[in-house]
């Protein structure tokens, strides 16, 4: 490890964990303002954090160790994760930790210890909301898979270091324009796995409709603000995927003090805006009938098929 | 006499009874029947298509009887209702629920407020009486003292679906929103509901008990007090029993202006449903343009008479005071702009193909359930059922307005949605037409407190609420509300069955029933 790989392990983390948050505030915002609100301080979720971090934390009397150990555990994962995901700069030509497969797979890991805590708890919604979720990410899983093997095949690679190396030199239209398919199958994959509309509805209180906020019903306190704090992470770093990939104009191409500098700043603005885009999007569309929610995912795999097609048959 | 609905029921009622019935206050039909001829006028009711729309018990109705029991009925076509008055000299009577479905929760509401049993009855739960209450508590018998303490009683058997891969899902009495509560008991399998049951009454106040021993000046603020946004409507049905029994005639202006509040209480609690519905399929956009239009009027009322709800304006004999002259030109300047932004939020709904893929076919209330369950209101006119108590029992100014009822076929949310938005549109055209012809005059005349009793039938927004008055030397001895959603909430429990579990809180949403209007 030379110190090019500890400063991007510290900078990478450091930028995710601050920003997510924030991202989390964007969204609220625009929707508030789509429904002529004039919504929550942008900052509110930092407030929440705090809120939360200093309030008791009470856990079921059903609960066992796997309610007391997940949020830590989602919070470490998800910390580990956003190594896979470059935000500003790329340590250096190749690295163990940008395989798409492995950083998928954490997410996977995350989400499966949420949905046992969910059933550990012994409540009616949480044991719902597991339920529903691991239902959902099961038909979700192809569309994640055939995206990432088609960007795999596309780049030669399957390291995310590679594939954002090959997009920041060149940037993505001069790859290949038909990636931009994938980019909507990608937007998809953003959407469902942060459990926002028309999937799941991040704002719901009414419990029987709820998904991923079913399984977090039964956190509070500390553990609730680590909960929360991981999901945000997992959306900045699938927002980070997204434009590090299909927008990387900005991008540092060299780890020189400048280019970093230039590329935090692309990055804040680039994931502002597609916070915002995520937000209008949502505000557009009312939640699907949960049994139609797989129709919502064969629209990306739709796309990432027909990726395929032009890629292998050109 | 040759009233037509006198003929119709000497068809099915003999001679000699018919002759001791007699005309009330309030123009009903009281027919006292001997217990050995009950059995009989019940089973030609029945076959005469008679809806049962209220069932309640008074203590010391008349000499000789500790306790009656008042069977309030109705022919659809007719004005007047008929009352069967049954007296019981004993504490147990026989059930008419087989009958008449709906009466199942009347008679369990009598067996809690009187200990009145209905051995054949074919539910023998308590109903607003939970389990912390000792037994031989029956609160609503002029002699029963308040409990001592608390008990605990045997826990409520709610009825379960069992089988492979069927569970039960408790929801509330205490739910995540700000909602009032309710227990609901689905039968699961999968995400379909097999069954739901629903558990209501934790916010049992006893405002009949509550209301007895006041004056109807008093009595006038538990009305509106029942449910927060038919305050209006609960408060207008009080006025009307009371004033039935005086035999007040209410100034031109005081009638007129009181149509005016029914009308805008229907058009803003419609709001609020519209509104939610929207919410609960996470459309907020849609939402906010209702929400906008309800704050609006919500103002307006405030305008009008200091109270965002309407509250305090209401009394017997017409209005407290005269409603300020500007607030009502400024509402009719506003209305107009008003029903244009409506049309315009209400077409946000209908052109989001993803929100209609939610309302159309969901929740589906059969036609054939109106008439035994005595549905009313939205949800009846949603399934094609013509009935309003606007136009069927027409109280105060409605006898001359001659109202169509909206109806749609469907009976699903999307039936409901559009009933409720033409209704909006329908009251404001009503309110508009009122101001323009609204006559000048004093707005309230003196409503003397007489002996005596009524029924008055009123058409709330959520659909008919029945209020029942008997005053005696200028206080009321007993005070009987049935709102809609009394009986309306039993629908929800034949709705949901077949729909998805994340699919019922549209379903109630749509339905918006009350919890207070209940829980009285």
């Amino acid at each position: 490890m030379n110190w090019l790989f500890a400063l991007y392990f510290v900078l990478n983390t450091a930028v995710a964990v601050a920003l997510a948050p924030l991202l989390m505030g964007v969204v609220k915002k625009v929707k508030a303002w789509a429904q002529g609100r004039r919504g929550q301080p942008l900052l509110q979720p930092y407030y929440n954090l705090a809120k939360l971090l200093r309030k008791e934390t009470v856990v079921s009397s059903n609960a066992s160790w796997v309610t007391r150990a997940t949020p830590y555990l989602s919070i470490s994962v998800l910390i580990v994760a956003t190594l896979s995901v470059p935000l500003l700069f790329l340590p250096g030509k190749t690295s163990a930790f940008g395989n798409v497969i492995l950083f998928f797979y954490l997410l996977a890991l995350a989400n499966f210890f949420m949905a046992l805590t969910g059933l550990d708890g012994g409540s009616t919604f949480g044991g719902m909301g597991s339920s529903r979720e691991m239902s959902l990410s099961a038909i979700l899983e192809p569309l994640v898979l055939l995206t990432f093997l088609t960007l795999a095949f596309v780049f030669k690679t399957f390291d995310i270091f590679g594939i954002v190396g090959t997009t920041s030199q060149a940037g993505i239209f001069s790859v290949d324009p038909v990636l931009i398919l994938l980019g909507a199958a990608f937007f998809v994959i953003i959407v469902a796995e942060t459990a926002r509309l028309p999937v799941d509805n991040p704002e719901t209180h009414l419990e029987l409709t709820m998904v991923h906020e079913a399984m977090v019903l039964e956190h509070s306190g500390k553990h609730l603000a680590l909960m929360e704090t991981a999901h945000a992470i997992k959306q900045l770093l699938l927002m980070a995927l997204f434009i590090n990939i299909f927008l990387p104009f900005g991008f540092a191409t060299q780890p020189t003090a400048a280019s970093v500098a230039l590329s935090l700043l692309s990055f804040l603005a680039k994931s502002i805006i597609l916070a915002a885009a995520i937000g209008l999007f949502e505000s557009s569309v009312a939640k699907l009938r949960l049994y139609r929610v797989p129709g919502f995912y064969a629209v990306g795999t739709f796309l990432v098929v027909l990726t395929i097609i032009l890629e292998v048959f050109r | 006499m040759v009233d037509p609905l006198f003929e119709e029921m000497g068809k099915v009622v003999p001679e000699g009874l018919l002759k001791g019935s007699w005309e009330g206050k309030d123009g009903a039909i009281y027919l006292p029947l001997p217990e050995d001829a009950f059995g009989g006028v019940i089973k030609g009711f029945v076959e005469k298509g008679l809806v049962l729309v209220g069932l309640f018990c008074e203590e010391g109705f008349r000499e000789g009887e500790r306790f009656t029991l008042l069977y309030v009925f109705e022919k659809r076509g007719y004005e007047r209702l008929v009352v069967l008055l049954r007296g019981l000299g004993e504490g147990r009577a026989s059930s008419v629920a087989r009958d008449f479905p709906s009466a199942s929760w009347y008679e369990r509401e009598i067996t809690d407020g009187f200990g009145i049993a209905f051995p054949d009855g074919p539910d023998g739960r308590p109903l607003f009486l939970h389990e912390c209450y000792p037994d031989g508590f029956h609160p609503l018998r002029k002699s029963q003292a308040r409990p001592r303490e608390a008990q605990k009683r045997t826990a409520y058997a709610f009825k379960e679906v069992t089988g492979e891969g069927v569970y039960q899902i408790p929801v509330g009495p205490v739910h995540a929103g700000i909602i009032e509560p309710g227990h609901f008991r689905f039968s699961v399998i999968g995400e379909t509901v097999l069954a739901l049951e629903i558990r209501m009454f934790f916010k049992h106040r006893g405002i009949e008990k509550l209301a007895e021993g006041k004056t109807s000046e008093e009595g006038v603020l538990f009305a509106e007090a029942i449910s927060g946004d038919e305050s209006a409507a609960n408060s207008t049905a009080f006025c009307e029993c009371a004033e039935r029994i005086a035999g007040t005639r209410l100034p031109a202006r005081a009638q007129h202006l009181r149509t005016v509040l029914l009308e805008l209480e229907r058009m803003y609690s419609h709001l609020g449903d519209l509104a939610g519905m929207a919410v609960d399929v996470a459309y907020p956009v849609g939402a906010s343009p209702f929400l906008v239009l309800r704050e609006e009027l919500l103002r307006q009322n405030r305008a009008l008479t200091g109270s965002r709800f309407l509250k305090g304006a209401i009394v017997p004999g017409g209005l407290r005071r005269d409603l300020p002259r500007e607030a009502l030109a400024a509402l009719g300047a506003y209305l107009p702009s008003f029903m244009e932004r409506f049309v315009e939020a209400a077409k946000g709904i209908r052109s989001t193909p993803l929100v209609i893929d939610r309302y159309a076919g969901t929740g589906i209330v059969r036609r054939e359930l109106v008439k035994p369950l005595n549905l009313s209101g939205p949800i009846a006119r949603a399934c094609d059922v013509r009935i309003d108590t606007r136009a069927d029992h027409p109280y105060g100014l409605y006898a001359a307005m001659r109202l169509t009822p909206r109806l749609q076929q469907d009976g699903d949310v999307l039936a409901r949605f559009e009933v409720k938005a033409e209704e909006v549109l329908a009251s404001a055209t009503i309110i508009l037409q009122l101001l323009e012809r609204l006559p000048d005059g004093p707005v309230r005349t003196r409503c003397a407190s007489k002996n005596g009793y009524a029924l008055a039938l009123v058409e709330a927004p959520r659909g008919q609420s029945m209020h029942y008055l008997h005053l005696r030397n200028g206080t009321i001895v007993r005070y009987k509300v049935r709102t809609a959603s009394f009986c309306n909430w039993q629908a929800i429990e034949h709705a949901v069955p077949g729909n998805i579990v994340p699919d019922f809180p549209l379903i109630n949403k749509s339905m918006n029933l009350s919890y207070a209007g209940t829980d009285l």
